[in-house]
């Protein structure tokens, strides 16, 4: 069956290479999951990413329907509670892709 | 003696021409935080709630927290406070740039202006030096004109917020613009500032606040900073596309306000995006005086008729301005945010207000003559001249400068109106979100995300993503958020980190490290629960005030209660605040009407 992966924001790094816009359409197994489905592109699937079905909140194992768009996006927005790393002044002058 | 807090505040009568340094009393500065608990406190105990805003008896109040001005990354916020022309209610607004910092190095707190100065002026707040300044030459001159020719004559260090023509009219939705591009956008704060002829506020000294433990506060603020790098290299959303990031989102929930309201799903969110914005028109990124995040965006169009220069749009100011009116043309929707920045208007208010008179205009319900000249959804040209005619309140923009409901209500359909307690709703369509329905219609300022903002939970997933469709445990969870607004406004520090200092992973708020960061730089001995507390109790001040002043009904417009949703998402909802609002007021500890209790007035030392 076909389904939409919509990938939004930063996490339109992890979309093939070459995509147009930020959707790709897929052919996948019957039964296939909303998880089953982000898996191959490497998004994470867990508290720092909001995941959606047809944009409804729903279980990561909610079987898919022909037809059905997952959309996902990192819910990192600035400013988290663990890591590594200083920002130096040249990181906040320059765009960062 | 006072660390974190000068303890100081200047009482600038523009009447009289009278300054005055006062001292605050250390069990009210503990009790009420600073930012805006300080000044609703202030504003509750001189000003008789039914006062006309735009009367010499209403005050203006300007207000730092502990944290502004401290080495706490985007600890760099002031509060303006008043009685609202807008609401007829409370207006608490924030604003970040640079101003805040200077401000608070002027080594007072919080400024309060009273009474109405004879002739435009503005107040030059050199550390103790003060002067009340003739300002005959800046009136009518725009937010960029005003802020450069004020550089000029005090001290090209110096830092302005003022008012720009809007403020002078007395637009409803005038903002206050500090910085050029930075806003105290809402509640109509700059229409206040015009009623005193007061044409801006510059701000220049070198007092940093004592820190009560600064090793301790250096040590903690490099630890936030490297966390915020960290999330930087991961690929943080706000830093790559500002908040212009969030139209995608929203469409994607079925929430984006389109057309007036009449829907949440935008055809052409991708030409308005943050993704579109930064392939287009973006120079470079711009942080708010020592932000580690630097959400704020520099951009230029650089030909055509919409050639400009300025920052923005964000995202609320894409979704009013935007799909709100329709407009698809990210240029124009910019450079109609150019112009909000440089007449003082704030862009929601200003954008949801053009789009209530696009649908009128669409429905017949105002003459074409009345206008002026078409007014159709989509139509980028006709926005940015309605923007330009509110400000002035030329023409037709007289009736614009009211605001939406106003309007509506004069045409005779205030069905049209998106509002609460008469102020334009932000970019979350509560009929996807319904925590912020009952958000929006409980807010003390009206209409507002930034009054406990359900949206990072309903919407963005902090801490974790929980179900907007369901009316179903919202009422807490609105409640806690609106205590842990108060407590982030009233400390200084931007809301953009702080949300993340207020959650625990088991989702209850607890603000540890806001308490501790409090604690390193005031002395006094909070504890997280305290300044909760402290939270709460700001709120329901603000609720007495608001109420007092006649503001009683916690409503929505019938769009929200009675239209669903045509498509998307949240198709077939509208929002569920009749079984939201009595758990709320329980929660609350307020009477079946919504009226705090003698108890719970008691339980918060406000009785």
């Amino acid at each position: 069956m076909r389904v939409r992966v919509k990938l939004i924001a930063t996490y339109r790094q992890h979309l093939p290479p070459g995509t147009r816009g930020d959707t790709v359409e897929l052919e996948v197994a019957a039964g296939s999951t909303v998880a089953d489905v982000l898996q191959p592109f490497g998004i994470p699937l867990d508290d720092s990413s909001v995941i959606v079905l047809n944009g409804r909140t729903v279980p990561l194992d909610t079987p898919l329907q022909e037809g059905d768009t997952v959309a996902a996006f990192s819910a990192i927005a600035g400013g988290g509670e663990a890591g590594k790393g200083m920002p130096d002044s040249s990181v906040l002058e320059s765009p960062i892709l | 003696m006072y660390y974190g807090w000068h303890g100081r505040i200047l009482r600038v009568d523009l009447r009289r021409r009278q300054v005055q340094a006062e001292t605050i009393d250390p069990q009210r500065a503990k009790d009420y935080l600073g930012g805006r608990g300080w000044a609703i406190r202030y504003l509750y105990d001189e000003v008789d709630p039914l006062v006309d805003p735009l009367s010499p008896q209403n005050k203006l109040i300007f207000a730092t927290g502990p944290l502004t001005a401290t080495p706490a990354p985007t600890g760099n916020r002031y509060m303006v406070i008043t009685k609202s022309p807008l609401t007829g209610a409370l207006a608490h607004s924030n604003s970040g740039g640079d101003f805040p910092t200077w401000m608070k190095r002027t080594g007072f707190d919080m400024f309060i202006f009273e009474g109405r100065a004879s002739e435009p002026v503005y107040v030059w707040i050199n550390e103790d030096r003060v002067e009340i300044r003739p300002a005959a030459h800046l009136w009518g001159k725009d937010v960029h004109e005003t802020t450069d020719l004020l550089l000029a004559e005090t001290d090209p260090e110096a830092k302005v917020a003022c008012i720009g023509p809007a403020g002078e009219r007395l637009a409803l939705m005038a903002a206050i613009m500090n910085d050029k591009h930075r806003a105290a956008a809402r509640s109509g704060v700059g229409a206040v500032m015009g009623s005193k002829n007061l044409k801006a506020v510059v701000v220049m000294g070198r007092k940093d606040p004592r820190m009560f433990d600064e090793a301790g506060m250096r040590e903690l603020s490099v630890t936030i900073s490297k966390e915020v790098g960290a999330d930087v290299k991961k690929g943080s959303n706000l830093r790559i596309y500002g908040t212009a990031y969030v139209p995608q989102v929203t469409n994607t929930l079925g929430i984006l306000p389109t057309y007036n309201w009449q829907t949440g799903v935008f055809e052409h969110v991708s030409q308005i995006d943050g993704v579109a914005l930064r392939e287009k028109y973006l120079v470079r990124h711009k942080p708010c005086y020592r932000c580690p995040i630097a959400c704020g965006r520099v951009t230029r169009i650089p030909d055509g008729k919409y050639a400009g220069e300025g920052e923005g749009p964000e995202y609320e100011t894409i979704a009013s301005l935007g799909s709100a009116c329709g407009v698809s043309d990210l240029a124009a929707l910019t450079k109609a945010n150019y112009l909000c920045n440089e007449l003082g208007l704030d862009t929601i208010s200003a954008g949801m207000t053009v789009a209530a008179a696009m649908e009128m205009y669409e429905k017949g319900y105002i003459p074409e003559e009345h206008i002026g000249q078409p007014l159709r959804f989509g139509d980028g040209d006709a926005l940015i001249e309605m923007i330009r005619k509110m400000a002035y309140r030329e023409g037709f923009g007289n009736e614009l400068a009211e605001g939406s409901y106003r309007l509506a209500e004069k045409y005779g359909h205030p069905e049209i109106a998106v509002t609460a307690r008469k102020q334009e709703f932000p970019g979350y369509d509560p009929r996807g979100s319904q925590g912020m329905g009952l958000l929006y219609a409980t807010s003390n300022k009206g209409a507002s995300h930034m009054e406990g903002d359900v949206a990072y939970e309903e919407v963005f997933g902090v801490p974790v993503k929980i179900d907007p469709l369901t009316s179903e445990d919202k009422a807490e969870l609105v409640k806690r958020f609106q205590d842990a607004f108060a407590l982030i406004d009233a400390s200084g520090l931007c809301v953009f980190l702080a949300v993340r200092y207020v959650f625990t992973k088991e989702r209850m708020i607890l603000p540890t490290r806001l308490a501790q960061l409090m604690k390193l730089t005031t002395g006094v001995d909070y504890t997280p629960e305290e300044v909760l507390k402290a939270g709460e109790r700001i709120y329901n001040l603000e609720r007495l005030f608001v109420l007092k002043a006649g503001s009683t009904e916690d409503t929505l417009p019938p769009r929200m209660l009675y239209e669903p949703l045509p498509e998307g998402p949240a198709k077939g909802k509208v929002v569920e605040l009749d079984k939201m609002l009595p758990a709320y007021y329980q929660y609350r500890g307020w009477d079946a009407k919504g009226w705090p209790t003698l108890q719970k007035l008691q339980e918060l030392g406000l009785a």
